[in-house]
């Protein structure tokens, strides 16, 4: 069996009395987009830095490819870090061809590939250019080209979406998707759902130093439950009709001249199979309001309650097997 | 190791492309050539006064300038004997006759008439408000000088304190014509007095070797005898100027990389000891660079220098760099060096570790840069006296040892002193390395700031305790 590109078992840090990451275990299987998740201060970071070897963990282990993070495991990992900067007297050229020599890139490949990515990147023109003249935005796109230019295996991306703007944000999604069809494995933090939810297969939820989800999309909205509801023109019983046909329903708000029902969806189940259930009932169906469950009501939910100091294990986690 | 060698050509090339790299390189040359033609201004340029001797007759006018012709011939004396080694040598008769032609000497003080006798009238003058004619065009009257007729002291007058040359001439001139008139009191030729100075022995410096060095190299001493102690000197100054100096870019260097947040990404790459040697390394190519520099630049005026001199002087002169340049000063001085400049080089590096700002950093290096003075102290020290028992203490404390060994060699230390000296200097530096190392690793890994080198300097003093520890 191919070891997972990373895999980090029971890992402990701690910083004299604060317990930043306790006992985190995960797999980040190949050829998978994973979000790692979680407020700021849950221990994302650390966990990502022990996941590199950047740091020891206390207890535990990380392996990446199935071993310890070593210069050659390392050359087929790229990594973004959340604290991201560049030498301002170099260029994008030599910052990118760089940071690809050091991942064991040739000198002469470097250069090409770091010629081809700005280009790709439209960035050629600013290619010579000192980077402390790039604006924000582009320096943020040399880092991210750096992290890339050695044609990684595994991406390890810290909040890559934070400090871009909407436009750069949609093209950084753009290259993350390229790359995962590459065949790059790419797990990334963030504390932005919305690119999760786009981007993931599955998500790992840290809060509070501990992990509290680790599963599909689909599991994390079983969390909250699904739901939707359906509006009926006069009184009909539609929690009993749909009770026959195995939906929970219950009366919920009524408007003017509709009669809401709420339709708790247990998995499997989804909205439009509840809808047709309740057409088949022969009821007067003039409403119908699929719930919208967000991966930030599931964020809020497990990790909500996780903000200030800590020194042992507080919460439970929910795992599901992916 | 080819990682080490990209983080090595990074840092090199961004070094080298700076221009305080450029600067620094042109530094040592220009400030030579300045030196030399600033010296040699500030020595032609000083400005000539004029003074005037107010007495009944002309006793001290003329012995007082006889007094400055007397500097002037011991002067020359001296600068004929001190580089009778390696110029020509200058017979008295051709020095008496140049001192009788006056050669193209400018005088620093010219005697003029008294414009007024007495010190109120002559106010104006020396307050400058009013100029005098003289040989060297209108001037103010620098000093008056004073002689009562009643026997009391001299009066010496002027608005310029802080030259003294003037008025220690009036001085030496009031002795002369004391001894003098003692003399003739007594009946005694006055002249017995130059007679008896002229009579007086010449001591003749020699330097005590062996019997087969004496055959070859006779009793006089040479500059190849003086050459180790100026080459230590100049070595032990050149490793203080580079670690003050070039060294720093370390710490610039490190700074940078902790503000620019680039420390994760490099950390990914690179394994911290491969970063640090690369960084080390980098730093010592540059300094390499300047003093190769340096040394051709030396070497070829150097070259130049000795295929324009006669053999007579140009010998003494290869003799003293093969003296100079010895193994036995060499050797410990480039153990010393290298030792010397990766102990403050990892000490730098740990502390730009820990600085987001240049202000940061300011905060750690002054007790750093208190230290680095005594070194220099040290120096002065050796300069004047290298067997001084102050140079061959510090040269016990490792931090010192780096600079001070150097200024000893010439002095030939007993062996077993050296070799544990260079010793303690090792060890001291592989304990400084792995103390660094980790305070790096806090600094570039953990985050840790200013404040945290504070907490854990009052950890190791009694009774301040722990803060708090790091979160």
């Amino acid at each position: 069996m191919t070891p997972h590109p990373l895999s980090m078992s029971h890992a402990t840090k701690r910083f004299g009395s604060f317990l930043a990451v306790n006992g985190l275990s995960l797999d980040v299987p190949e050829g998978r987009i994973v979000g790692f998740l979680g407020p700021n201060g849950a221990g994302k970071s650390t966990s990502l830095r022990m996941a590199l070897g950047v740091m020891t963990p206390d207890e535990g282990t990380a392996l990446l490819f199935g071993a310890p993070p070593t210069q050659q495991t390392l050359s087929r990992v790229g990594f973004l870090p959340e604290e991201r900067g560049l030498y301002k007297k170099m260029t994008p050229r030599s910052t990118i061809s760089y940071f690809a020599r050091l991942k064991g890139l040739s000198g002469r490949d470097a250069t090409m590939r770091a010629d081809e990515l700005l280009e790709t990147a439209g960035l050629e023109a600013f290619a010579k250019s000192r980077n402390s003249k790039l604006s924000k935005g582009m320096a943020q796109k040399v880092q991210i080209l750096s992290t890339l230019a050695h044609r990684p295996d595994f991406l390890i991306l810290d909040e890559p979406f934070s400090g871009l703007d909407p436009v750069n944000q949609q093209a950084l999604e753009d290259l993350i998707r390229a790359e995962h069809e590459r065949g790059a494995t790419i797990l990334f933090s963030t504390h932005v759902m919305e690119h999760a939810e786009r981007l993931c297969d599955s998500i790992i939820m840290m809060a509070g130093g501990e992990k509290v989800f680790d599963g599909t999309l689909d599991d994390a909205y079983n969390v909250l439950g699904r739901g939707a509801r359906i509006g009926v023109a006069d009184n009909f019983d539609l929690g009993k009709a749909l009770g026959e046909k195995g939906f929970r329903a219950r009366r919920d708000t009524d408007d003017t001249d509709t009669y809401w029902w709420r339709v708790t969806l247990d998995n499997g189940m989804n909205a439009q199979d509840a809808l047709r259930a309740a057409i088949e009932t022969d009821a007067a169906i003039n409403g119908f309001m699929p719930d919208e469950t967000r991966l930030r009501d599931v964020f809020v939910k497990l990790a909500g309650h996780q903000d200030g100091p800590r020194n042992s294990s507080v919460t439970d986690s929910v795992e599901v097997a992916a | 190791m080819r990682n080490v060698f990209l983080v090595f050509r990074r840092d090199y090339l961004s070094y080298v492309t700076a221009w305080g790299f450029w600067l620094g390189l042109a530094a040592l040359p220009i400030l030579m050539v300045l030196g030399a033609v600033v010296g040699g201004f500030a020595a032609n340029s000083a400005p000539v006064r004029y003074y005037t001797v107010i007495e009944t007759g002309d006793t001290y006018s003329r012995q007082i300038e006889a007094e400055f012709d007397r500097s002037l011939s011991d002067s020359l004396r001296q600068a004929r004997d001190q580089f009778s080694a390696i110029g020509p040598s200058v017979d008295d008769e051709t020095l008496d006759r140049f001192l009788e032609e006056g050669g193209d000497l400018q005088p620093k003080f010219i005697q003029v008439d008294p414009p007024a006798e007495s010190i109120d009238a002559l106010r104006p003058w020396l307050l400058g408000e009013q100029l005098l004619d003289g040989p060297a065009g209108q001037k103010p009257l620098f000093a008056a000088i004073i002689v009562p007729t009643d026997g009391s002291d001299i009066q010496y007058w002027s608005e310029d304190v802080n030259v003294s040359e003037l008025r220690l001439k009036v001085q030496r001139a009031a002795r002369t014509i004391s001894r003098v008139r003692v003399f003739a009191d007594a009946n005694l030729d006055p002249g017995i007095i130059d007679r008896a100075d002229a009579a007086a022995l010449r001591v003749r410096e020699q330097r005590i070797r062996t019997a087969e060095e004496q055959v070859a190299s006779g009793n006089e001493v040479t500059l190849a005898d003086r050459a180790p102690f100026f080459v230590s000197l100049g070595i032990a100054y050149i490793l203080w100027l580079m670690i003050f100096s070039v060294i720093q870019y370390l710490l610039m260097g490190t700074i940078e990389e902790r503000s620019n947040k680039i420390f994760d990404t490099l950390l990914t790459s690179v394994r911290l000891p491969q970063l640090l040697a690369g960084k080390l390394g980098a730093v010592f190519a540059v300094t390499a660079t300047m003093m190769s520099t340096w040394a051709l630049l030396g070497s070829a005026g150097l070259a130049f220098g000795l295929a324009t001199m006669s053999d007579e002087m140009s010998a003494p002169l290869l003799a003293a760099l093969g003296a100079g340049f010895s193994p036995q000063i060499m050797i410990p001085a480039m153990i010393s060096f290298i030792l010397g400049y990766l102990m403050y080089g990892v000490i730098f590096m740990a502390l730009g570790s820990l600085c987001d700002t240049i202000q940061e950093a300011q905060t750690l290096l002054s007790p750093l840069m208190i230290l680095l003075m005594l070194p220099m102290i040290m120096i002065i020290v050796a300069f004047n006296d290298p067997t001084s028992p102050a140079v061959a203490i510090s040269s016990w404390v490792p931090l010192f040892t780096p600079f001070v060994l150097i200024l000893r060699m010439p002095t030939e230390p007993p062996l077993w002193e050296v070799i544990v000296q260079i010793g303690l200097m090792a060890v001291t530096t592989m304990a400084v390395l792995w103390l660094a190392t980790k305070v790096y690793r806090a600094g570039a890994v953990h985050g840790a700031g200013v404040g945290d080198a504070v907490d854990w300097i009052k950890r190791l003093i009694p009774g301040m305790g722990p803060k708090q520890a790091r979160s």
